[in-house]
């Protein structure tokens, strides 16, 4: 018996240990949260909570480089200029601006603005942000901002940014990703680690709590300059696992839940009390095509038989059911220098594909790599699958190599790729410029070998031409020529599936896929 | 008994060395973090500078070293993905990591202690057939597989228990039981194998030989004394638990040392990756020496030394 | 840190040597009393033959994509057609055609990792058993490093590293699963080497080469069997984790563990993609403990009272 006591105590200390560990979380406050479903709003609280695949990456807003980051950063940051639902620019932090010559440009700040921790924001906070990230190169937003030259203060309320040359797409800049401001003055007095630790910005919401991988809770600020937050707590919640995340959603655990695969949309819509909302996304789809002499696609032959052998509409349809549009440019509408007449088509025309190979002198199929990741984007693997089967019938076989995000991108970053990939970029600049980043033979080197020094010349006109009307013919140019020669092959604008609470909430999803969540109403 | 204390926790040093060695091994050699930390514009200019600041430039063994000085003082290098130090953002899941591991246990000694007695004692039964099907089974199953039927039908069919997230103690049920099913279907095996073991000591037959109740045989003598090995086979589970854990806090989003283990891999944070690599093996050492100090304490048929 | 296990050493050992000399007559005999040694047999042989006739068994390709015929349900349910009995995937594939292909994978990466992870084990396990003294002391101190990292813990971050493929699948699988062998062989060695066979063979003079590979080795074979056909149960649910974690083995190549992995999105609204496969996976996987516990209990009958591992 003895034995027997000696042995409950070994067990009991076991326990114990444990004990006190899960005695330390049940004390922590968000659990007083979770215990209550979103739905209800207890003690006349309004709740919304929003379940996306993977949680912030961070605070430092221009190291993440990450739109569903950014979804949530803007609830808590504001930008000089922000955009509205249909994407047009609106005064945001910035009441008024003006360009006075070619390089420089005045803003005049909003006044009375205060930041979470009760700062004034002023001229200074703007010197501090945007300088921060267009002199530090190890940040990753600082390709986008490096145009910036120096920002000047004229005055509390006034600022110049003076850029490194002609800037027709600054106000895009800077409005998009990382164009948050941020508190110089805590900044300086505390480090940077401590903002990191307790983030302020000048938004509707601040940060309540941030448990990792699991919750981030914001809650209303009294003291925001615009229309009184519609929430007094936004919980977002990051649920990795898509058959969970749905099951919340039709649970009524949360409210909105992003990133729904597209098998599950119909269940949503049958559900009684739940809804999908679909909508574009600035991200496209394409295949990147090695042009480097020797390779089997640097005949152009080849690539349009790729092109035409691949039925983009039935990926989109059977794959995607239905949740997005085929393309033949990245840049869509919605975007400056969008030329309509590639969007919404495609090529598919196997026939005259085998014919073409024929013609290339590969009447007896070639054979090909097509590197893919897989767990990267909605579908991606199967996507890719049935891209290798379509090739296989007019005779191109295809060795898929499918690979897990983080290994595909070092092999992406080393342009070690063969002779296809397949990969999705968006542009969070809703200006063709970005949508060519890739194309000029600069940095198409070792990646595709594109070189065309005539589409060269023109990118780099259209770059700093101040004269919309000639710029965006320049653009649709562009757009035309890439088509033709293929460095890309574009399969398809992806879209973004929501599904939200229809009891409870109203929702319509944005172009540029952030959450601002004063754009979701609660109904009556 | 103080001997084989001070031995056991002497041996646990080479041990701690080897396995920093190992995570070493894993991650350096093997990977190639330089790639994944530069921007798209980086030059070859920004990747030297980078290597030189991170001292990969320097002899593998000179880089060994360093990484087992600062390990020494639970440096395990910042999170670049939270750009803090790794160790505290680990140590922190743990509690909630502690609470499904335990109720897990919870969950799998109520299912495997009657269960292994019942087909021990009648062994070769229908029942006895049905149970070691029934383990194979649960052993069989994968637990995500497992996790998102018991979402589908409990949570979203029949809504008696929440989906998904860590608070009441019904956001525990269905990961416990999740995690617990495998465990509890290895739990059965051993307990039924140590039960019949145990049947056929002498002193049992004695007790039958005296005409006692069966009932107390089995209750009094037998399980009594087979709740030695059961003991030990608990703490042996903990490795599996642990294991379990990765898969069960990812599809139930409960906020433990899993999931971030899981995050971090996918975005290759190697300083989380190594700081819970090392807290997971200390965790799994301790519980391993606490099941032998249990054995020894309990069966006198081992000596201490 | 020593287990339980290795502190016990049972002098039983030396009666099933001199029954062992036993014949394929008796092992059948024992067999077929044995029920669930029967079936479990009947599981593994189906399995193997399903593995090595694959292309003859399987109605259709098993990469052959056809999305007309997407989600189509098994024969019995409406709208199912016998021309694919257990239905199709999301892009058209034969979930039946790809069960059957599936088998190989399960069973190369089965077989292989036990081969590695025997081989590392066994000569480890001689070698430390054998020699004792610091090598042994330096053999086992790795083994408790290795065994204080859970397995999928392990492979998980090695596959991270570099990159999840059917080969670094196996090696993974090979260096993480050693430590059970070379523990058992060790205890092993430990009682055999005591023994008067071997005792007299190093008195004649017999070097410790040949008395290991001679003497020592065909006395352990019997607890490798006996592990390694559990190993292989324990790698194809691994691999199945492994995929649901996006580690596993990569298509074009199709694993009963991908399979269920991918199906499991279309589990509340068409179940047979992911049923089949896991299906697949408890049957072999019954089939494999069954056929190990029957020869545990014949080659061993000291494992069978302790449970093993």
């Amino acid at each position: 018996m003895k034995r027997f006591a000696m042995a409950s105590l070994a067990l009991m200390l076991l326990l114990g240990v444990a004990g006190c560990g899960s005695q330390q979380s049940a004390n922590t406050p968000q659990t007083e949260n979770s215990t209550s479903k979103s739905t209800q709003t207890d003690s006349g609280k309004k709740v919304l909570t929003i379940a996306s695949g993977n949680d912030i990456v961070s605070f430092d807003i221009h190291n993440h480089n990450n739109t569903s980051t950014e979804a949530v950063h803007v609830n808590m940051f504001d930008y000089l200029v922000k955009k509205d639902k249909n994407q047009q620019l609106q005064p945001d932090l910035a009441t008024s601006w003006k360009q006075l010559d070619d390089t420089t440009w005045e803003f005049k700040l909003r006044e009375g603005v205060k930041f979470h921790n009760g700062d004034p924001f002023t001229a200074a906070d703007v010197k501090y942000t945007l300088e921060r990230v267009a002199k530090d190169q190890t940040l990753l937003e600082y390709g986008n901002y490096k145009q910036i030259k120096e920002v000047q203060v004229i005055d509390d309320h006034t600022v110049h940014i003076i850029t490194d040359g002609p800037q027709p797409v600054l106000l895009n800049r800077l409005s998009r990703l990382g164009s948050g401001m941020l508190p110089s003055k805590y900044i300086q007095e505390k480090g940077f680690d401590e903002y990191l630790k307790n983030p302020v910005g000048t938004g509707p919401y601040k940060l309540k709590e941030w448990k990792r991988d699991d919750r981030l809770i914001l809650v209303k600020n009294d003291d925001y300059f615009g229309d009184k937050p519609k929430w007094d707590e936004v919980v977002f919640r990051s649920i990795p696992e898509d058959a969970t995340r749905v099951s919340e959603l039709l649970t009524g655990g949360v409210d909105l839940a992003v990133n729904i695969p597209p098998t599950d949309l119909d269940r949503i819509k049958n559900n009684e009390g739940t809804a999908v909302a679909q909508g574009p996304t600035q991200r496209v789809m394409q295949l990147t095509v090695r042009m480097t002499p020797g390779t089997k696609t640097a005949d152009p032959k080849v690539r349009e038989a790729i092109d035409l052998a691949i039925d983009k509409q039935a990926i989109v349809d059977n794959i995607l059911a239905g949740g997005g549009t085929v393309t033949r440019t990245r840049v869509t509408p919605g975007n400056f220098g969008a030329d309509p007449s590639l969007y919404g088509t495609s090529l598919y025309d196997p026939e005259k594909a085998k014919q073409l190979l024929a013609e290339a002198g590969y009447a007896n199929g070639l054979e090909i790599t097509l590197s893919s990741p897989s767990g990267r984007y909605l579908k991606d693997k199967e996507t890719a699958e049935l891209i290798q089967a379509m090739l296989g019938e007019v005779g191109i076989k295809v060795n898929l190599d499918l690979q897990e995000w983080s290994k595909f991108n070092e092999q992406y970053r080393g342009k070690k790729m063969n002779e296809l990939f397949m990969i999705a970029y968006g542009n969070s600049m809703f200006d063709a410029s970005l949508a060519f980043d890739r194309a000029s033979s600069a940095i198409a080197k070792g990646e595709t070998d594109y070189n065309n020094p005539e589409l060269d010349k023109l990118l780099e006109e259209a770059e700093t031409n101040l004269n919309e009307q000639e710029r965006e013919k320049q653009y649709q140019q562009a757009q035309q020529m890439v088509a033709n020669d293929r460095p890309f092959i574009y399969l398809f604008q992806m879209g973004a599936n929501y599904g939200y609470n229809s009891n409870r909430i109203q929702f319509e999803p944005r172009l540029d896929e952030m959450l601002p969540v004063d754009e979701i109403t609660l109904k009556q | 008994m103080k001997k084989f204390l001070i031995r056991s926790l002497l041996q646990i040093i080479p041990v701690l060395f080897l396995i920093s060695l190992i995570v070493f091994v894993l991650v350096h050699v093997t990977g190639d973090p330089v790639t994944l930390m530069l921007s798209d514009t980086a030059t070859d200019e920004d990747r030297a500078i980078l290597i030189k600041a991170l001292g990969l430039d320097q002899p593998l063994y000179v880089q060994y070293f360093k990484f087992l000085g600062h390990l020494v003082q639970g440096d395990f290098g910042n999170s670049f993905r939270y750009q803090e130090p790794a160790l505290p953002i680990v140590l922190e899941r743990l509690p909630a990591s502690f609470e499904l591991a335990i109720s897990s246990m919870v969950v799998a000694t109520l299912i495997a202690i009657p269960l292994g007695i019942l087909s021990a004692t009648k062994r070769n039964s229908f029942l006895d057939v049905f149970v070691t099907g029934g383990a194979v089974l649960g052993k069989a199953m994968p637990s995500f597989w497992l996790g998102i039927m018991l979402i589908l039908l409990f949570a979203v069919h029949w809504g008696v228990f929440p989906v998904s997230g860590q608070g009441t103690f019904a956001h525990l049920v269905l990961p416990a039981i999740t995690l617990g099913t495998g465990v509890a279907a290895e739990m059965t095996r051993l307990i039924r194998s140590s039960m019949l073991e145990i049947l056929q000591q002498d002193y049992i037959r004695t007790a039958r030989s005296k005409g006692l109740l069966e009932r107390i045989v089995i209750y009094k003598h037998a399980f009594q004394n087979s709740l030695v090995p059961v003991i030990t086979i608990m703490a042996l589970q903990t490795s599996h638990l642990i294991g379990g854990t990765l898969i069960t806090e990812t599809v139930f989003s409960w906020p433990g040392m899993g999931n971030l283990l899981i995050q971090a891999v996918n975005q290759r944070d190697m300083a989380i990756v190594q700081a819970a690599v090392f807290v997971v093996s200390i965790l799994v050492i301790l519980s391993n020496l606490l099941a032998d100090l249990a054995y020894r304490v309990l069966d006198p048929r081992i000596k201490y030394n | 840190m020593s287990a339980p296990m290795e502190t016990q050493v049972s002098p039983s050992v030396l009666a099933t040597k001199s029954n062992r000399p036993s014949n394929l007559v008796r092992f059948s005999r024992q067999l077929f009393k044995s029920k669930t040694g029967t079936i479990g047999l009947f599981i593994v042989l189906c399995m193997v033959l399903m593995a090595v006739f694959a292309p003859v068994l399987a109605p259709h390709d098993p990469a052959k994509t056809n999305v007309a015929k997407r989600l189509l349900p098994p024969v019995w349910m409406e709208k199912g057609t016998s021309d694919y009995p257990l239905g199709t995937d999301n892009l058209g594939r034969d979930v039946l055609s790809r069960i059957i292909y599936g088998s190989q994978v399960s069973l190369l990466v089965g077989i292989c990792a036990v081969v590695v992870a025997g081989f590392i084990g066994i000569i480890l396990g001689l070698v430390s058993g054998y020699y004792t003294g610091w090598l042994d002391s330096v053999i086992m101190r790795t083994t408790d490093a290795f065994l204080a990292i859970p397995n999928i813990l392990f492979m998980l971050v090695i596959l991270a590293v570099m990159g999840p493929s059917l080969l670094t699948l196996i090696f993974v699988l090979g260096v993480t699963n050693w430590t059970t062998y070379a523990r058992i062989v060790r205890s092993e060695v430990l009682s055999i080497k005591e023994r008067d066979f071997v005792r007299a063979a190093r008195a004649v003079g017999a070097k410790n080469f040949r008395i290991i590979f001679t003497h020592i080795l065909p006395n352990v074979i019997s607890s490798f069997i006996v592990i390694s056909t559990l190993s292989v149960a324990t790698t194809i649910i691994l691999e199945a984790s492994l995929s649901f974690l996006g580690l596993g083995i990569q298509p074009p190549t199709v694993s009963w563990g991908g399979m269920l992995s991918d199906g499991r999105q279309y589990l509340a609204t068409s179940w047979w993609v992911a049923t089949f496969p896991g299906i697949a996976i408890t049957i072999t996987v019954l089939g494999i403990i069954f056929l190990g516990d029957f020869l545990r209990d014949i080659l061993d009958p000291r494992m069978k009272a302790k449970g093993g591992k």
